[in-house]
C-alpha cells in the first residue's frame, strides 16, 4: 500500500486532489453548503408550529439514531443503553445551570464534555466486550443511571421522580430561554447540529479511522497480526457515537428546559433504535430518516390511541420485511430502476 | 451494625425466593439463546402474560390449576413463537432477532393492558399456602418456602433432563458447538422446538409463582428482564449452570445489599454485572463467548 502511493504516478494525482483549492471546486460540497443553508429557513416555510415541533422531535431523534447507526455500521456494536447518553447530558445541563451557578453556554460544554468523558471510562470496559453482552452492558448502564438518578440521597440534585427544571442563566450563542422553548427560534439550533454530525458522521466514515473500523469488524484477528491496535480505534467511536447521542440529548434539555428519569428510561433509548433500525444503518442519513418516518409514525399512531401495540407491529414487520431499512430499500430500488434504464437505452442504440 | 440481623434465616431465605423466580426465568432465557444464538427480549412480556393468566385462572378455578395450565398454555404459544418468529429469521443477524422479540414486547404489553386493564392486581395464595411457619426461630411465610422448593425442583428437574436424557445432551452440545453438534447429525429444529416451548413455558411458570409473591402489575415484565439479562451474561451466554449460579449470586447480593446499605442497593446487581465482566469476561460458566 505505502510503495504504492509513494510511486510518482500514484502521488501526482493525490496530491491535486487533496489540496484546498481542488475541495473547494467539488461540486457536492457546495450542494452540501447550499442545503444547510437552505434549512436554516424551513420555519418561514413550515408555519404550521406543530409540524415543526414534530419536525424538531425528529431531527433530535436522528441525531442520536445517527449517532447508534455509526456504532453499528462501522463496529458492529449495537448499542441498547442509547438513553444513558440521552439521558445524562441533559442532567448534566440540569445540575450545571441550577446547581453549579453555570451560565448556559458552560453548561451545555459541561454537559457534552462530562458525557464524552464518561462514555471514555464506562467504553473502556464495554469495547473489549462482544458485541451481544456489549448491547446488554450499555442498558445495564442506562438502567443504573437511572435508578441512580431517583435514588433518596440525589434528590437534591436531580429531583428524584419529580424530575429536574431549569433556569438558564444568560444566553446560548444568543438564544435566550424563551428562545430556546420556541420551535421557530429552536430551530436553527437543531438543524445546524444535525448538520454538524452529518458532516463528521461522513468525514470519519471516509477516512483511514473509519477503513480500520471496518476491517477490524470484518476479521479483527487478521487486523491485529497484520499491525493495527483494534481496540483503541474503536474506543474512539464509542465515544464519537456516545457524543452525538449526548448533542441530541443537550437539544433536548435545552428545548424543554427539563430532564426526568424517564429520558433514562429503556423506552427513550428503544426510539432512536428503532428509528436507525427502520432506516436502516448502511447510508449516514438512514437513521435520520427513519427518525422522520418514526417521528411521523408515532404521530399516527397516537391518533388511534394503540400507540405501543402499532409501534410493536411496525417494528416487526419492517425489520422482517425490510433486512437493510427504508434507505436501503430506496437505494435498491434506485439501482433497480437505473438498471432497467439502463437495459432500456442499451436496446434503443 | 447488627451482623445477627444480616445474616438470619429470614433474610437466607429471601434471597432464596428471589433467586428461585430468577433461576427459573434466567435457565429458559440461556436455553433459547444456548440453541438459537437469540437474546429473547420477550421474555419479560412472555413472563407477565403468564402472571396474567395465572391471575385469571385462578380467579375462576384455583392457583393449583394455575400452577398447570398456565405453563401449559405459555409453551404452546412458545411453539407458535419458535415457528412463527425464531425459524423464519434464523438466518439473519442477531442483532435483527433480538429486536423483533423486542418488537414483540412492545405488542405484548398493550394487549395486555387492553385485556387486564393497567390497575395492579394482587394474587392470594392458595390456603394451605397462606399464613407463616416458625422456622427456626423465625416467622416465616409459608408461600416464599414454596417458592423455594418450585425452584429447587426446576433446576433439578432441568439438570437430570440435561444430563441423563438424549434430548438433554444434544441441547449442551448444541449449546457449546452447534456445527459440530449439527454435523454428527442432531436435528437441530425439533431440538429448538422443544427447547423454545420449555424456555417459554418457564416463563409462564415463574410468572404464576410471582402472582402471590409480588404483585401483578403492567411494569414487572420490564423490571425483571433487566435482572435475568444481568443474570444470564454474568452466568455466561447460554451456559445453564452458570445461569442458575449468577440467580443465586443475584439474589444474595440484593437481599444483603438491601440489609447493608439500603440507599444504594438498587446499584448492586450492576455492580456485579460490570465487577463480573471486568474480572471473567465470559462469565461464571463454560458457556460459549457469543
Amino acid at each position: 500500500m505505502a510503495s504504492i502511493a509513494s510511486t510518482p504516478a500514484a502521488t501526482g494525482p493525490r496530491l491535486a486532489d487533496s489540496g484546498l483549492v481542488a475541495t473547494l471546486a467539488r461540486p457536492a460540497l457546495w450542494l452540501w453548503v447550499v442545503v444547510v443553508v437552505a434549512g436554516l429557513f424551513v420555519p418561514a416555510v413550515l408555519t404550521s408550529s406543530f409540524y415543526l415541533g414534530m419536525l424538531i422531535n425528529g431531527v433530535t431523534l436522528g441525531i442520536a439514531a445517527i449517532g447508534i447507526g455509526f456504532l453499528m455500521y462501522q463496529c458492529g456494536l449495537v448499542m441498547f443503553g442509547v438513553a444513558a447518553f440521552i439521558g445524562l447530558p441533559a442532567y448534566l445541563l440540569g445540575i450545571g445551570s441550577m446547581h453549579l451557578g453555570l451560565g448556559v453556554t458552560v453548561s451545555v460544554l459541561f454537559a457534552l464534555v462530562g458525557s464524552a468523558a464518561f462514555a471514555a471510562v464506562v467504553g473502556a470496559l464495554a469495547v473489549r466486550a462482544r458485541p451481544l453482552p456489549f448491547a446488554m452492558l450499555t442498558l445495564a448502564l442506562a438502567q443504573m443511571l437511572k435508578s441512580t438518578a431517583t435514588l433518596q440521597g440525589m434528590r437534591p440534585l436531580t429531583g428524584g421522580d419529580d424530575g429536574l427544571t431549569m433556569t438558564f442563566s444568560g444566553t446560548f450563542f444568543g438564544f435566550t430561554q424563551s428562545q430556546l422553548a420556541n420551535g421557530v427560534t429552536f430551530w436553527p439550533l437543531a438543524w445546524l447540529a444535525l448538520c454538524g454530525v452529518l458532516t463528521v458522521v461522513w468525514l470519519a466514515a471516509h477516512s483511514r479511522f473509519g477503513r480500520v473500523l471496518r476491517a477490524t469488524q470484518a476479521n479483527e484477528e487478521r487486523m491485529r497480526f497484520s499491525g493495527f491496535d483494534t481496540y483503541l480505534p474503536r474506543l474512539v467511536a464509542f465515544v464519537m457515537a456516545s457524543f452525538i447521542i449526548a448533542v441530541s440529548g443537550v437539544l433536548i434539555g435545552l428545548n424543554s428546559a427539563f430532564a426526568s428519569p424517564e429520558l433514562l428510561d429503556f423506552a427513550t433509548g428503544g426510539r432512536p433504535l428503532v428509528a436507525m433500525l427502520v432506516g436502516g444503518a448502511s447510508t449516514i442519513a438512514g437513521p435520520l430518516l427513519g427518525a422522520l418516518l418514526y417521528t411521523w409514525g408515532q404521530d399516527a399512531f397516537g391518533a388511534t390511541g394503540h400507540l405501543e401495540l402499532l409501534t410493536g407491529i411496525a417494528v416487526v414487520v419492517v425489520i422482517a420485511a425490510f433486512p437493510t431499512g427504508a434507505s436501503g430499500f430506496v437505494m435498491q430500488l434506485a439501482r433497480r430502476v437505473r438498471a432497467a434504464a439502463g437495459r432500456g437505452g442499451g436496446a434503443a442504440r | 451494625m447488627d451482623f445477627a440481623q444480616i445474616f438470619s434465616v429470614a433474610q437466607f431465605a429471601n434471597a432464596l425466593a428471589l433467586a428461585s423466580l430468577l433461576t427459573i426465568l434466567a435457565s429458559g432465557l440461556a436455553l433459547i439463546f444456548g440453541l438459537r444464538d437469540v437474546m429473547n427480549f420477550g421474555h419479560g412480556a412472555f413472563y407477565m402474560l403468564g402472571a396474567y393468566l395465572s391471575y385469571s385462572v385462578s380467579q375462576r378455578v384455583s392457583f393449583w390449576a394455575a400452577l398447570v395450565i398456565v405453563p401449559v398454555l405459555m409453551a404452546a404459544l412458545g411453539a407458535l413463537f419458535e415457528l412463527a418468529v425464531l425459524r423464519p429469521l434464523q438466518r439473519r443477524s442477531h442483532m435483527d432477532v433480538a429486536l423483533v422479540t423486542f418488537g414483540l414486547a412492545l405488542i405484548i404489553g398493550p394487549v395486555v393492558h387492553q385485556l387486564w386493564g393497567t390497575a395492579p392486581l394482587s394474587v392470594e395464595p392458595p390456603a394451605a399456602l397462606s399464613g407463616s411457619v416458625l422456622l427456626l426461630g423465625t416467622q416465616y411465610p409459608v408461600y416464599r418456602l414454596f417458592l423455594i422448593a418450585v425452584g429447587f425442583g426446576t433446576c433439578l428437574a432441568l439438570a437430570g433432563w440435561l444430563k441423563y436424557t438424549r434430548s438433554g445432551m444434544h441441547t449442551r452440545a448444541v449449546s457449546q458447538q452447534p456445527h459440530v453438534a449439527r454435523m454428527m447429525g442432531v436435528n437441530t429444529d425439533r431440538l429448538s422446538l422443544l427447547v423454545v416451548c420449555l424456555g417459554i413455558g418457564f416463563a409462564g411458570l415463574a410468572g404464576v409463582l410471582a402472582g402471590p409473591y409480588l404483585s401483578v402489575d403492567p411494569g414487572m415484565g420490564s423490571a425483571i428482564l433487566i435482572s435475568c439479562l444481568i443474570v444470564v451474561v454474568v452466568g455466561g451466554l447460554g451456559s445453564i449452570g452458570g445461569a442458575i449460579a449468577a440467580a443465586f449470586v443475584y439474589g444474595f447480593i440484593q437481599v444483603i445489599g438491601t440489609v447493608l446499605f439500603p440507599s444504594i442497593a438498587v446499584l448492586a446487581p450492576y455492580l456485579l454485572l460490570f465487577g463480573v465482566l471486568l474480572w471473567r469476561p465470559q462469565g461464571f460458566g463454560r458457556g460459549r463467548v457469543a
